[in-house]
């Protein structure tokens, strides 16, 4: 008890909560515009908490990192474009309530989700740290790769009407992230002797091209197209979540809770590969599967509940092991040692005090992300009012700068022109875009870990069928393409009935 | 029947880009070094591979496939607002595809304060039509001013400076 109250003694400081706040801010503005990561955020937000005492500096860290992981949500559902690669999902039913009037209810039970996944999460955290570390040190590079190609079998949910496109969309987006210098051997792939064509194409300069620039360039199209109209919102009213909703999905929002921390917890994986498992989860146990993808409020709470809740499990490994599971925690590890916490096994004897402090700057975070979106929320929709042709140059102009700022390089603002173009003929074409977008996202790391797990296994690909956790995402992922051609297999049937 | 033909070129399209893909995978990427060494070659090889046998496969469904295409609906979520099918609007794609090349160049060359209102004027004038001098100044400099204070002077984000004129 005394521990816990010399942990709120530090947490809750008149400079904790500030610093909480302001990083909460930042990491919203960072993670709302896309391109700008929130690991950029902490990047920038780092060198300010040198002169800060462990707690207030860790907050600022925290909340930077909490609010850019909920800062996504908001261009996903307003725009269609996510801010982060981990909100890629939830454009999928997000931007369609925006389309049907119902943004703000999209906004509000997203930022409330991501609330109660994230302090899910950190109460997961909090009670099993030393359980869930063993199980998630145990994910070797063959398990990882089983649960990403598990994660890839999720394409089959997101292809629409056809399987043959959408996969199509899978593999192009996979064949996208193969460009550049290969990451293990530093052979050139693909860069046809270009020294800007070496660093390959970023993750987020390829979904802002192809989520924004196909939006441009309709927007820029339609003064002179009239049936364009039609699709416009009209409609901007301010209307939160109502408390049944929350509670009728309440299920659903612990399973994804639980996924995400799950997820969280093994290095290596991340928000973009919980936010994708939770909604082709939500969207095969919905009493509505049809409505996915069309405005279902399931499709926003599902990996908006999932990606906050990896929050949690990243700190896991993270305090427990020393281990980042992404840049952005490796980021929030180099403020823990800068202040001379040094995670591991001693931790909690050592620094018992301050641990228990970012515990309680966590759910601070939390709060002041909470505040921050519900008035935000009333000022947000009114992005909606401004015209499209001028929304466009805005989203152009955020886009570039997001796009040359990752990597100081006009190169990436070329790769966005090229991928939106390509998106957009591929849109036009009836291809899916989401299966590009999952493809790139698991392309990297489906591809490191099996060769690193072979390179582990001296070329024996035994690796693959003789650990158990290895055979279950096997199976899982089995499972999902056989429910799904299954599903393909009865619309045809029905399709031909008619 | 558009919709066939738009798979067809798709099809064959996407054909053409594996087999031309495998290819210089083949010619530029070296195997690994091992006998059981999984190289940098092997996943851009299998991935090429897929797409050619996924662009055959539609091309042979549509081939062997003689009934009119029976998909009406258009059901890819997010992407309904976007080109509708048959909708391609190629003249605006190509112009913004140069103006975002442009606006690369400048970047570099001008830096972002002097190429930001350069290319909104470029839009505005091209792609809208607009021809209205206050609406062609504000919308440059307010875009352009608003974006320099938030994110270079509040949030410290480093927007390009030029190598040719740098005013900031």
């Amino acid at each position: 008890m005394d521990l816990f109250l010399h942990a709120l003694s530090l947490a809750l400081t008149p400079l904790a909560i500030g610093s909480i706040g302001l990083g909460a801010l930042v990491g919203l503005i960072f993670g709302s515009t896309p391109g700008l990561t929130f690991t950029v955020a902490l990047a920038l937000a780092l060198p300010m908490t040198f002169s800060m005492d462990p707690v207030p500096a860790m907050g600022l860290l925290m909340g930077t990192y909490i609010g850019g992981m909920t800062g996504g949500s908001v261009s996903a559902i307003l725009l269609g474009i996510p801010g982060t690669p981990s909100a890629a999902a939830t454009v999928l039913d997000g931007h369609p309530m925006t389309k049907q009037g119902e943004a703000s209810i999209a906004l509000g039970t997203a930022v409330i989700v991501s609330v109660f996944g994230g302090i899910f999460s950190l109460a997961v955290m909090i009670v099993s740290v030393d359980l869930v570390s063993q199980v998630a040190i145990g994910f070797g590079p063959a398990e990882i790769f089983a649960l990403v190609l598990f994660g890839m079998s999720t394409i089959c949910g997101l292809c629409g009407d056809s399987l043959l496109k959408g996969l199509i969309a899978g593999v192009l987006g996979l064949m996208i992230m193969t460009i550049g210098i290969d990451t293990i051997e530093g052979v050139p792939r693909m860069t046809f002797g270009s020294v800007n064509m070496l660093q390959g194409v970023n993750l987020l300069v390829a979904m802002i091209g192809v989520f924004a620039v196909p939006f441009v360039i309709e927007a820029l199209s339609e003064k002179t197209n009239t049936s364009a109209q039609d699709t416009r919102v009209v409609r901007v009213k301010v209307e939160l979540p109502k408390i049944g909703l929350l509670i009728r999905n309440a299920w659903l929002m612990i399973r994804c809770s639980v996924l995400g921390t799950g997820i969280g917890a093994i290095p290596g994986t991340g928000g973009a590969i919980a936010s994708f498992l939770a909604y082709d989860h939500a969207k095969r146990f919905s009493k509505e599967p049809e409505r996915f993808g069309k405005g279902n409020i399931e499709g926003v709470i599902a990996p908006e509940t999932a990606n906050n809740a990896v929050t949690g499990g990243t700190l896991i490994p993270l305090l427990s092991l020393g281990i980042p599971g992404d840049p952005a925690t490796a980021i929030v590890l180099a403020g823990l040692m800068i202040h001379g916490i040094t995670p591991g096994p001693a931790l909690f004897m050592n620094h018992a005090s301050e641990v228990y402090g970012i515990y309680v700057a966590v759910v601070l975070a939390y709060i002041w992300v909470l505040s921050f979106q519900m008035v935000g929320i009333r000022i947000f929709v009114h992005v909606l009012k401004i015209p499209r042709e001028t929304l466009a140059f805005a989203v152009l102009v955020l886009c570039a700068i997001g796009a040359y700022s990752i990597r100081n390089s006009a190169f990436d603002i070329y790769a966005m022109g090229v991928i939106g173009v390509l998106a957009y003929l591929l849109i036009a074409m009836r291809v899916p875009i989401t299966p590009i977008i999952l493809g790139m996202v698991l392309g990297p790391t489906l591809e490191n870990e099996f060769r690193t797990a072979m390179m582990l296994s001296s070329g024996n690909a035994d690796i693959f069928y003789t650990s158990p956790t290895v055979l279950i995402f096997f199976a899982l992922a089995l499972l999902v393409i056989g429910l799904q051609l299954k599903s393909e297999f009865m619309r045809k049937t029905k399709r031909q009935q008619q | 029947m558009a919709n066939r033909m738009q798979d067809i070129v798709l099809g064959a399209t996407l054909a053409v880009l594996a087999v031309i893909w495998t290819g210089l995978v083949i010619d530029t990427i070296p195997r690994g070094f091992g006998d059981g060494e999984i190289g940098a070659r092997a996943f851009p090889l299998i991935f090429g591979i897929i797409l050619l046998v996924l662009a055959v496969l539609l091309l042979g469904r549509l081939i062997l496939n003689s009934e009119p295409d029976v998909r009406t609906e258009y059901d890819v979520s997010a992407d309904a607002e976007l080109p509708q099918p048959g909708g391609v609007k190629w003249m605006p794609a190509v112009l913004l595809l140069a103006e975002i090349a442009l606006y690369g160049f400048l970047l570099e060359k001008i830096g972002f304060v002097l190429a930001t209102p350069v290319i909104v004027l470029l839009i505005m004038l091209l792609n809208l039509r607009v021809r209205s001098i206050p609406k062609l100044a504000s919308m440059s400099l307010g875009l352009t001013v608003s974006c320099w204070v938030i994110f270079e002077k509040l949030l410290g984000i480093y927007l390009a400076n030029g190598t040719w004129i740098n005013i900031g």
